[in-house]
């Protein structure tokens, strides 16, 4: 309060004092900011240019919402009048640019955009710089409008090039003239493609050529600062002359100026060289060029003493690989992997995993590459490094052979790890019996080899070996009694795991009972995996936004569900999910499931099996849990909400939205929870409602509004009220934005806002159910759904979901004691809907027939279509 | 864009922070740990740029620093920036305090952090650098000098100020308040 009270104060210093403040302690979100608009409002037409500084210092500190809206219009008087001060133009450009951050409205269109971009003419050099800024920005967003800045900067930067360093005074700067200028408009001109002018074009040509020129020159200064600007200037050109693309010669010459850095004795431009570099072999026309240098790259990945400079020769290298050196610097890479950094390992391990795959002619030496990558840093291979291995060895019949061969020599090794153990396992398992011919690697000894490891080993991998060994019975039958004993120890308590008890036992039996052909068709090799994109290139691409040279790189939002979060899931039927990095769902999922996968008509014949075996103890289907989806990681599941009112209504890795309802007659209230699961705040939290159009008039919503911020870990409630006019079909649905880490997020959640919900339970007798049942018989008011259960038909589930459903179950009146009748009234305000409803379950079939009658037509369908989804 | 500029000593006691990205202040005092941990840990003769922050603004998110004596100078930027003009700018900064204190010294930055400040903002302001002319900034501040000292009751006025943030109780300030009178209480209040 004392601090708002300065600011008002006519003495500079207090005043500011008061705007230090605020600058420091004041966030946002607080009351104060109210007050402070008036007095900042009063600084800002004051004649005195000191107290409009501070007033525009302090809107752009704060910079909020409410700034924007207060100060939108008058920052741009300010910023073109022409009897503004320079110091105050300075800082209104880049006021003007933080509130359009903010909020990108407050910007004016038409006659204000030449005004604007004329400021680049400005007298003064700070102004000019302040201003590019700013154009900076608003051409992001709107490159057409502001085309003309392309000839004024261009003008301008030939201006400071040229000139002397005596020339600008002031702003040169270690006798470079005015470097951050010249490093914004070399920015600027980054947003459009290559001037079309052929004058202009020239133009630019010439200042790039003069930028490189320069830098030959002798340095002016022995002081780094000097080298140090002359270079911020020279990386931006060359960004530029990147971005262009259309002048082999300069291109050329950037590569060996960079070339030049590389060997540079400023470990900060060795860094930056190799940065660049690696946007110039993007490039075609510089490829070529760029690869010239791969020597010296690589040794700088060995050799220099900065983990930030190595990591950037990594990336380097991975940008300018290529048919011609790819074995070359992937064994480069190799090498270096046994000492590199452990910050920067996993990184290499993706890239050497995806140069080999993309660049292999030859696929054993893709085999060899990756089974050595194993070997030297096992711990930082993913596991979608070694799914990947074993895709590209199944799908290749030429390689299989050789993978055996190599992966059993692998493993002899005394000690290797774990990883090699699980590819070793899963391709001798396929194609042991490629190398089984051979006396050093018959059948007995890939066995024995192979349960060595058995024993040191975590559960998920014993239960792929587990999986290993049955299909062994398949490939070679003479090794079935060993195996068999095995499965045996481990089908008893000795083993802790539920998960391979289980796997043991099944397997167990399955060996002893099915006839060969059964356990043929089972045991299949597993079918080739359809060609997409590499997974490990997926993974490489989330890690590094940004860095992987490849045209469509989009940042995934959220972090989708992995492949990993479902190891220990019992399978989906199979992997149709488009997610890429579910890709290898098939093989995550513990090899029990491989019979299942493999192809449909295959598991029927699989629980054939399992029901002799647990004959008469329950259903068969649950032996084997097929039928079991693995949760999503993010749920969201409206059906489920038509039988229940309370729960949890979604949740991802960011929010979990809960909601819980009450309903009297044709009005309901909603609570729904927003509770926020990470430990940012969520900006700009905003929840509004959606209201399809056929729905409009039909149902009345009120929401009340929520706090804009949703604090880490918090939660919030937000109250609404329905009131049903008339019946309906669809539900509204709520639209959530907001922001997480500065990126919008938004969900469409729909509403548990059913008809159904509004039904009011009405008891009756039988006689008085079918009286009322015969009276609705007319085609209009009847409606009729004959459906497959997808769920078991369990009798008490059934009920619990008709009496959520909300209409009351009547008993004993059916004469067939299976079938299931309710009566109930839907209410709306206009009028009152009774309703009956007849479910008769047909156990063999495993069919649901369901019959809906009601006073109207449109009442019984949707009541119908809601129903019917539910068994 | 600047995200934030820090000024630490070698011991990690920060000296000056400023966030231009709106950060709670348990965030801001985790940003400022993790920075020097990652800072700390280099050789000088290493290289002046660092990825790998990971609290603000994810992977488009550079570390910028300069290592003076005993004070670590780090600006936290996005890739917006050009790395060597930051750290050009960083040289700029330091220099126009050294010239404002004459020999500027981390006790400089503990006594007079408003000043420092002031400095800071004739340089950047809301993310984004202003003025990069020495000279400029420079006379800038001693204009301010000049108008604070021309004003009465100059000791005074420093010290009120201090004295009336000390005393206040902002958080009770807050939920006393009434909104709907306050036009009348500023008014009143008026020196």
């Amino acid at each position: 309060m004392e601090a708002v009270n300065l600011l008002s104060s006519n003495k500079y210093s207090e005043k500011q004092i008061g705007y230090l403040f605020i600058s420091v302690l004041v966030n946002t979100n607080s009351d104060l900011i109210k007050l402070i608009i008036q007095s900042i409002k009063n600084d800002l037409s004051s004649r005195n240019p000191v107290h409009v500084s501070l007033a525009l210092q302090c809107i752009a500190n704060i910079g909020s919402k409410e700034m924007a809206e207060a100060f939108g219009h008058e920052i741009p008087k300010l910023l073109v009048s022409g009897d503004t001060m320079d110091v105050v133009k300075q800082s209104a450009a880049l006021c003007l640019l933080r509130l359009f951050r903010t909020s990108q409205e407050i910007i004016p269109s038409g006659e204000w955009t030449s005004r604007i971009i004329h400021l680049l003419n400005d007298q003064h050099m700070g102004v000019v710089t302040a201003a590019t800024s700013l154009i900076d920005a608003l051409v992001k967003k709107n490159p057409e409008e502001y085309k003309g800045c392309i000839s004024l900067a261009v003008s301008r930067l030939s201006r400071i090039v040229t000139a002397s360093y005596t020339d600008l005074q002031d702003y040169t700067y270690y006798f470079v003239p005015a470097p951050w200028l010249s490093v914004k408009l070399l920015r600027l001109l980054q947003n459009y493609p290559p001037p079309e002018d052929p004058g202009v074009r020239g133009r630019l040509n010439e200042c790039l050529e003069t930028i490189l020129n320069k830098a030959q020159e002798p340095p002016k200064s022995k002081k780094v600062q000097h080298s140090n600007a002359k270079n911020a200037v020279l990386f931006e050109a060359i960004s530029l002359i990147i971005h262009n693309d259309t002048e082999p010669n300069l291109l050329v010459r950037a590569c060996n100026q960079l070339g030049q850095f590389l060997s540079n004795r400023e470990t900060n431009l060795r860094y930056l060289a190799l940065e660049s570099m690696c946007l110039l072999a993007t490039s075609e026309f510089s490829h070529e060029a760029v690869k010239k240098h791969q020597e010296v790259v690589i040794l700088s990945m060995k050799m220099e003493k900065d983990v930030s400079v190595r990591q950037q020769a990594v990336d380097l290298l991975y940008a300018m690989c290529d048919k011609s050196n790819a074995e070359e610097i992937v064994q480069e890479m190799l090498n270096y992997l046994e000492t590199a950094d452990y910050s920067i390992r996993e990184e290499m391990v993706l890239k050497v995993a995806i140069l080999a795959e993309k660049y292999a002619t030859d696929y054993t030496w893709y085999v060899d590459v990756i089974l050595n990558l194993i070997r030297i840093a096992g711990d930082y291979v993913s596991e979608e490094v070694w799914y990947r291995v074993i895709q590209i060895v199944i799908n290749r019949d030429d390689v299989q052979g050789y993978a055996a061969k190599t992966v059993f020599e692998a493993l002899q090794a005394p000690a290797c790890h774990e990883n090699m153990v699980k590819v070793g396992g899963y391709i001798l398992g396929e194609f042991g019996n490629l190398i089984a011919g051979d006396q050093r690697s018959s059948p007995q000894v890939q066995f024995q080899l192979l349960h060595s490891k058995y024993h040191l080993c975590s559960p998920m991998t014993r239960a792929l070996l587990l999986s290993t060994y049955i299909k062994f019975v398949n490939l070679f039958p003479e090794i079935k009694t060993q195996i068999q004993d095995v499965f045996k120890q481990h089908s008893n308590l000795r083993s802790a795991d539920a998960e391979l008890q289980q796997r043991a036992s099944e397997y167990l039996q399955l060996s002893i009972i099915a006839s060969t052909d059964v356990l043929a068709t089972v045991l299949e090799e597993m079918p080739a995996f359809p060609e997409r994109e590499s997974s490990i290139l997926a993974v490489l691409k989330k890690k590094k936004p940004g860095r992987v040279p490849e045209n469509e790189i989009r940042e995934g939002k959220s972090p989708g569900p992995t492949a990993n979060h479902q190891t220990e899931q019992p399978p989906a039927p199979a992997p149709t999910t488009n997610n890429v990095s579910t890709d290898l769902l098939g093989l995550s999922t513990p090899p029990a499931s491989q019979p299942s996968t493999t192809s449909t008509s295959n598991t029927g014949v699989l629980l054939d099996v399992f029901g002799d075996m647990y004959g008469g103890t329950g259903t068969p289907a649950q032996a084997n849990n097929v039928n079991n989806l693995a949760p999503a990681q993010s749920t969201y599941n409206a059906k489920k909400f038509i039988c229940k009112n309370n729960g949890v209504l979604f949740e991802n890795d960011l929010i979990q939205i809960g909601v819980k309802s009450e309903f009297r007659q044709n009005l309901g209230r909603l609570g729904l929870f927003y509770g926020n699961k990470t430990s940012f705040a969520l900006q700009n939290f905003m929840p509004s409602l959606s209201i399809p159009d056929e729905l409009q008039g039909k149902v009345n919503l009120q929401v009340k509004p929520v706090e804009p911020v949703l604090e880490a870990g918090a939660q919030i409630q937000q109250m609404l009220n329905a009131e049903c006019i008339e019946d309906y079909s669809d539900t509204p649905s709520m639209v959530i934005s907001f922001l997480y880490n500065n990126v919008p997020q938004k969900l469409t959640i729909k509403l548990p806002l059913t008809i159904n919900k509004f039904f009011e339970p009405t008891e009756m007798n039988g006689e008085s159910f079918f009286a009322r049942w015969k009276n609705l018989g007319g085609n209009q008011q009847r409606s009729q759904k004959i459906f497959k259960a997808t769920q078991p038909m369990d009798t008490t589930a059934t009920r619990t979901k008709l009496l959520g459903f909300g209409m009351q179950l009547l008993e004993g009146i059916d004469p067939n004691p299976d079938n299931f009748v309710c009566a109930g009234i839907v209410h709306t305000r206009t009028q009152q809907v009774g309703c009956l409803l007849r479910l008769e379950p047909n156990k063999q079939a495993q069919m649901y027939r369901l019959t809906v009658r009601s006073s109207k037509e449109s009442v019984s369908q949707e009541v119908c279509e809601l129903l019917a989804d539910q068994f | 864009m600047i995200k934030a500029i820090l000024v630490f000593n070698n011991h990690g006691k920060p000296r000056m922070s400023k966030f231009y990205q709106y950060f709670n202040e348990d965030m801001q005092q985790q940003i400022i740990k993790e920075t020097f941990q990652l800072v700390s840990k280099r050789d000088d003769n290493v290289c002046n740029f660092l990825e790998g922050g990971s609290l603000i603004g994810g992977s488009d998110y550079k570390l910028i620093y300069r290592h003076y004596a005993t004070l670590y100078f780090v600006f936290c930027v996005d890739s917006s920036e050009s790395e060597l003009g930051i750290l050009d700018l960083i040289q700029v900064f330091v220099e126009t305090l050294d010239k404002c204190f004459e020999n500027v010294c981390e006790l400089d930055l503990i006594f007079h952090v408003d000043k420092v400040h002031y400095i800071l903002n004739e340089l950047v302001m809301g993310g984004m650098v202003l003025e990069t002319n020495m000279t400029e900034i420079l006379t800038r501040i001693e204009d301010q000098n000049k108008l604070e000292k021309q004003e009465a009751g100059l000791a005074a006025a420093p010290a009120r100020a201090v004295s009336a943030v000390k005393n206040m109780n902002i958080p009770q300030q807050i939920k006393d308040m009434k909104l709907p009178d306050l036009p009348q209480a500023i008014k009143d209040l008026k020196f």
